[in-house]
């Protein structure tokens, strides 16, 4: 294996000072930015005017990362030439930057980590970010803390960076985001719940476990995850361990924390200084790129510290001019606020640059208006055109008279017009050369074949005369019924630049109520994101209240009671009962209360019945609740009151009634339920048979045992004035 | 060419302290001119070089390298000029040139008489009477072996001066305050500060502190008073005016002097001086002599374009306003020369109309362009 011996020198000098490692996954693993992103990878489209992975390796090396690995799948090889181009690989740069070119098979981050771990990349804990990331948080402080924590517990494996903002901010996406919940004092992060914009969630569902065991937690619904994690070395190794994880949030953080078995904990730091954000889609696109101009960044700004090293000049109004002086701006036109104009750019009279983006080398024809849009380099745009909130590509020639409404992506070297209107949220991309021989990956080619399909719906109107695009189809709903989760294609129209989506919130409510009777059977954790179906929420919130018996319940019950079996007949020892037991209930989705039930029922059973008298079945009760009454509590939380309840119920439905103040009595002899919880038992009033329906015989031995509680509770109160009066005389004769 | 016989080592540290710079990880005058003098020791003492303009090539690049890194800390290029000054006059005194003499005693009339100084600085430096051998060919290190322990003088001497730049500015601080006055001052200066602590083991006085928001320097600095045992009241922005009356002195801070007299200072600087003005208070700016920059502010009347980051004015978390909002959050003012009464330096109190001779004094003329960009400190006409 090649990378073996560089790992172990990378251990020699972490060993003499920590170097701080980051890990890029320079790819988005989705197709947001078609047709823009058919000929080069996302990481590598400019916002303004630097490509996004620069942004990302600056934000790191303000952080002071040392050594980063760029973890990238499509269009390695320019991705790997851009590296090497870039002032990161000049000596002096203070930082190693090494592409790690993944295979093709790579679906997803889970995959990619995956691929880091084999690798054997990481050494220590390390940085986690995407390739689209833009951020002045001091990540070094979060690291510190992350390592600060891992010294006091090493189970704390994973920090999340999430920067407070407010649920309607413009960068926080409205389709992808999440509601975290926190403990108030450790930052725990306790559940996380993914919302989507489609199909619209009102309500999160939050474990009683989690309020029951925290005093204080912050349920928040407005903070924009940074996708910035602080790792320890076990994460890759996690993702190895669980083949089915794919993405980092939904599946491996979900995972985690409702995770019994590895008892892991995630933190999350919520960073209140300082920028970061990522851009996952086109609205963010436009989101991040007006946050740039308005300098929320600092000092990662044009003027001040341009990630690609290119001058610019900051003019009142947050309007950047490449320094150069290479711009030519005629006397009448106009640039707006907010606006950043590329080296070598030629404005023409009468043109509007109202809160833009124009690369370098650009050409903007007279009387044009363009307003928040993006226009990478190269790109020429006739007279009298209008462009409104769309991302224009490289090389693009857009001819005199177009329209370009808002919304659309236009791909590179496309030339549409003159005269072209293109409706809004069109995406179009250059007609395939039959020429030119494609060297595309298979699946940029199956895209194109798609399209041509579609080429009837090419008004020639629509485009001009001249011109050599294609438009590609919009994605009706029903064709993206296999995408599911995020890239729906409802959720999709969040994510757009320049949609505000305002008629999906109201028309939405009848897809939301069948979808969520499709899969309200289904078992899959998924079905939790869906909306307010009655059965996820059962399941989600485990209640005192009986479940109705399903089939499915008895077969689980079967399942504990042969297990339990088994472990009784070959001696097992109760921790790896209890193992047993949590596995079988994450595997079959079921809440406690029903394994206690279970386990609770099969200790009983497990009591022979003795005909020889009081004392020998008070010794054979002792024997069973000695062995095995400790797995009650063991199998994932402790509830002596509902111990007592399920006992209580389960005696009176079997034979075994005139054991139950027996067992009780040894239960509490063995600290597995102590005397206030007999009280609070007591004191319930379904312990005394109200409320229970069930047979008239039931419900009177139901109030035997509760008479037998009495009794027992009687005894305590004797006890107690026993004892108190030994202390007291104990005292007198001291 | 400069860059070429920079040392690797050296050049790494130049690029060190550029990225530094950019990353705004060295802010503050003082801050980044004992950087930059660290870093161009170091390039001194390893620099290979033969004559005198070798040597001046290497430090220009590394300058060069450093200013455009980040043109809003003056203090940078201030410091390097400095060097190059004391470099060019050692270089003189070494080789018997001719002394500077001549050159610092210029005047109106001898202006007249002998037209340009950059002229007459080259003349000089052409003059070649060599004690010290230049471009020795059997040699070639003899000349910098020669001068690196003067060379190395000159910078020490230059760092000493800004190691006890804030003692020399205060030393005569009982002068300029007097018992019983009422002192304004504004944000954060630790010159004005080592100032008003020095004028208080003399005198008995009381300072009103404007906290000069967004930055909120005042804060700090009016702990910091109290904690020395100044009666000080802390009072915001905006009742500058009011108070204004009351005041006998205002004492403020720079963060660049401009040859025409005027400065860059923090936010609030102009206000607290126009309000000085109206009511005829003096205007007093306590500043280093690194300070001085052979520039001008020719575009902007009120501000210099070094603008912020929005977040301290407006939360990032008021996500609707972030919408519809453009912030504006300017680092400094530009005061006009109009506005200040006296300069007090370590190199003794000035008028604002004397500043253009001191930097005259302080620096070689043909250093004043390390670069074309550093011309005028914006070169925008908005």
């Amino acid at each position: 294996m090649p990378p073996k011996p560089a790992t172990t020198k990378e251990n020699l000098i972490g060993d003499d000072d920590e170097v701080l490692q980051a890990v890029i996954l320079a790819d988005s693993f989705n197709k947001r930015f078609k047709p823009l992103t058919t000929q080069k990878p996302r990481c590598l489209l400019p916002i303004c005017n630097a490509p996004l992975l620069d942004w990302t390796l600056e934000s790191l090396a303000l952080a002071g990362v040392q050594e980063i690995f760029v973890i990238c799948r499509s269009h390695p090889e320019q991705v790997k030439a851009a590296i090497k181009q870039s002032k990161w690989s000049k000596p002096g740069s203070g930082i190693k930057i090494v592409p790690i070119m993944t295979a093709k098979e790579t679906f997803s981050p889970g995959d990619a980590l995956r691929d880091v771990y084999t690798r054997g990349l990481v050494t220590s804990d390390f940085v986690l970010v995407m390739g689209d990331l833009v951020s002045n948080i001091r990540i070094d402080e979060v690291v510190r803390a992350h390592k600060e924590r891992r010294k006091t517990n090493k189970d704390a494996i994973m920090t999340m960076v999430v920067k407070e903002s407010s649920p309607y901010h413009r960068t926080r996406s409205k389709g992808d985001s999440a509601v975290f919940v926190l403990d108030s004092e450790t930052s725990e992060c306790l559940h996380y719940e993914p919302v989507m914009g489609h199909p619209r969630t009102n309500v999160a569902h939050i474990p009683r476990e989690i309020l029951a065991e925290h005093p204080n937690v912050e349920i928040r619904n407005d903070l924009i995850d940074c996708s910035i994690d602080v790792c320890s070395v076990e994460v890759p190794s996690l993702f190895q361990d669980n083949f089915d994880y794919l993405d980092i949030r939904r599946d491996f953080v979900h995972g985690i924390l409702t995770s019994d078995l590895l008892m892991k904990s995630i933190h999350c730091y919520v960073a209140k200084d300082g920028y970061a954000a990522r851009v996952q889609d086109t609205r963010s696109y436009d989101a991040v790129s007006k946050d740039i101009l308005s300098r929320w960044t600092f000092p990662l700004v044009p003027d001040d510290h341009h990630p690609s090293d290119q001058a610019y000049e900051l003019r009142r109004g947050n309007k950047y001019l490449a320094k150069d002086h290479t711009v030519s701006l005629a006397r009448t036109c106009k640039i707006g606020n907010n606006s950043l104009i590329g080296a070598s750019s030629q404005i023409s009279d009468g043109v509007q640059v109202l809160s833009s983006v124009v690369g370098r080398n650009c050409t903007i024809g007279p009387r044009t208006v363009v307003s928040d849009a993006y226009i990478f380099d190269g790109t020429t745009i006739g007279a009298d055109c209008v462009i409104t909130r769309s991302i224009i590509g490289a090389g693009v020639s857009v001819k005199d008279n177009s329209v370009v409404e808002r919304g659309c992506l236009i791909g590179d070297g496309v030339v549409i017009g003159p005269d072209a209107k293109i409706i809004p949220f069109s995406r179009i991309s250059k007609a395939p050369d039959e020429d030119e021989e494609s060297d595309d990956d298979e699946e940029s080619d199956s895209d194109l074949e798609e399209l041509e399909e579609d080429e009837e719906n090419n008004v020639a109107g629509k485009l001009g005369v001249g011109s050599n695009a294609i438009l590609w189809p919009k994605a009706a709903p029903q064709e993206d019924e296999d995408e599911e989760g995020v890239d729906n294609f409802e959720n999709l129209r969040f994510m757009r630049i320049g949609d505000d989506a305002s008629d999906i919130d109201i028309s939405d409510a009848g897809t939301v109520s069948s979808d969520g009777s499709d899969e309200s059977s289904d078992e899959d954790s998924d079905a939790d994101t869906d909306a307010e179906s009655a059965a996820t929420t059962a399941a989600s919130m485990p209640s005192g209240t009986p479940i109705p018996t399903t089939p499915f319940d008895a077969e689980f019950r079967n399942e504990v009671n042969q297990s339990l079996e088994r472990a009784f007949a070959e001696g097992h020892s109760v921790d790896n009962a209890a193992v047993e037991l949590k596995t079988l209930r994450m595997a079959s989705n079921v809440s406690l209360s029903r394994v206690r039930e279970g386990v609770v029922a099969a200790i009983v059973d497990r009591i022979k019945l003795v005909n020889t008298g009081p004392a020998a079945q008070r010794a054979e009760i002792a024997a069973v609740v000695n062995r095995w009454g400790e797995l009650i509590n063991k199998i994932g939380g402790v509830d002596a009151v509902e111990t007592i309840t399920v006992l209580q119920t389960h005696c009176a439905q079997s034979e075994r009634l005139p054991l139950f103040g027996q067992v009780l009595a040894a239960l509490y002899q063995d600290d597995i339920v102590e005397e206030d919880d007999i009280r609070a038992w007591h004191r319930l009033p379904a312990s005394q048979g109200e409320g229970v329906n069930g047979s008239v015989e039931e419900v009177t031995n139901l109030k035997k045992c509760w008479a037998v509680g009495a009794r027992m509770i009687q005894q305590f109160d004797e006890q107690a004035s026993d004892e108190e009066d030994e202390g007291s005389s104990e005292e007198e004769s001291d | 060419m400069s860059t070429e016989s920079m040392s690797m080592s050296s050049q790494r540290l130049v690029d060190n302290l550029a990225y530094k710079l950019k990353r705004r990880q060295v802010v503050g005058s003082r801050a980044a001119a004992l950087e930059t003098l660290l870093v161009l020791r170091q390039v001194v003492s390893k620099a290979r070089f033969s004559n005198i303009d070798q040597l001046v090539d290497i430090i220009r690049g590394a300058g060069r390298k450093l200013v455009e890194a980040q043109p809003k800390e003056y203090a940078v290029g201030n410091t390097i000029r400095k060097v190059l000054h004391h470099i060019r006059e050692e270089y003189q005194t070494a080789t018997g040139g001719v002394p500077s003499t001549s050159r610092t005693s210029f005047s109106i009339s001898k202006f007249l008489v002998q037209g340009q100084p950059r002229k007459q600085a080259v003349a000089v430096q052409s003059e070649d009477r060599p004690l010290l051998k230049e471009n020795d060919p059997d040699d070639p290190d003899s000349f910098a072996k020669g001068l690196k322990p003067v060379l190395m003088e000159a910078i020490q001497d230059v760092l000493d001066e800004l190691e006890t730049v804030y003692d020399n500015v205060s030393k005569n601080a009982k002068d300029h305050i007097h018992s019983d006055e009422i002192i304004l001052t504004l944000g954060m200066s630790r010159t004005v500060e080592a100032f008003l602590k020095s004028a208080a083991h003399h005198r008995k006085y009381t300072v009103i502190v404007v906290e000069s928001a967004p930055s909120y320097g005042g804060h700090e600095m009016a702990k910091s008073l109290s904690a020395a045992g100044i009666s000080t009241f802390l009072v915001p922005d905006s009742s500058i005016f009011a108070v204004m009356s009351r005041v006998n002195k205002v004492i403020i801070g720079a963060h660049a002097i401009l040859a025409n007299g005027g400065m860059f200072a923090v936010t609030g600087s102009q206000l607290a001086a126009t309000a000085a003005r109206a009511h005829s208070t003096p205007v007093v700016v306590c500043a280093g002599q690194f300070k001085f920059t052979p520039m001008w502010n020719l575009y902007h009347e009120y501000a210099a374009l070094d603008f912020g980051d929005p977040s301290a004015v407006l939360g990032f978390e008021e996500g609707d306003l972030v919408d519809k909002v453009d912030v504006v959050n300017p680092y400094y003012d530009y005061v006009q020369p109009e506005l200040i009464d006296v300069y007090i330096t370590n190199y003794g109190d000035h008028p604002p109309s004397a500043i253009y001779r001191l930097i005259k004094e302080t620096y070689y003329d043909e250093d004043n362009e390390l670069d074309s960009s550093t011309t005028a400190p914006e070169s925008s006409k908005s």
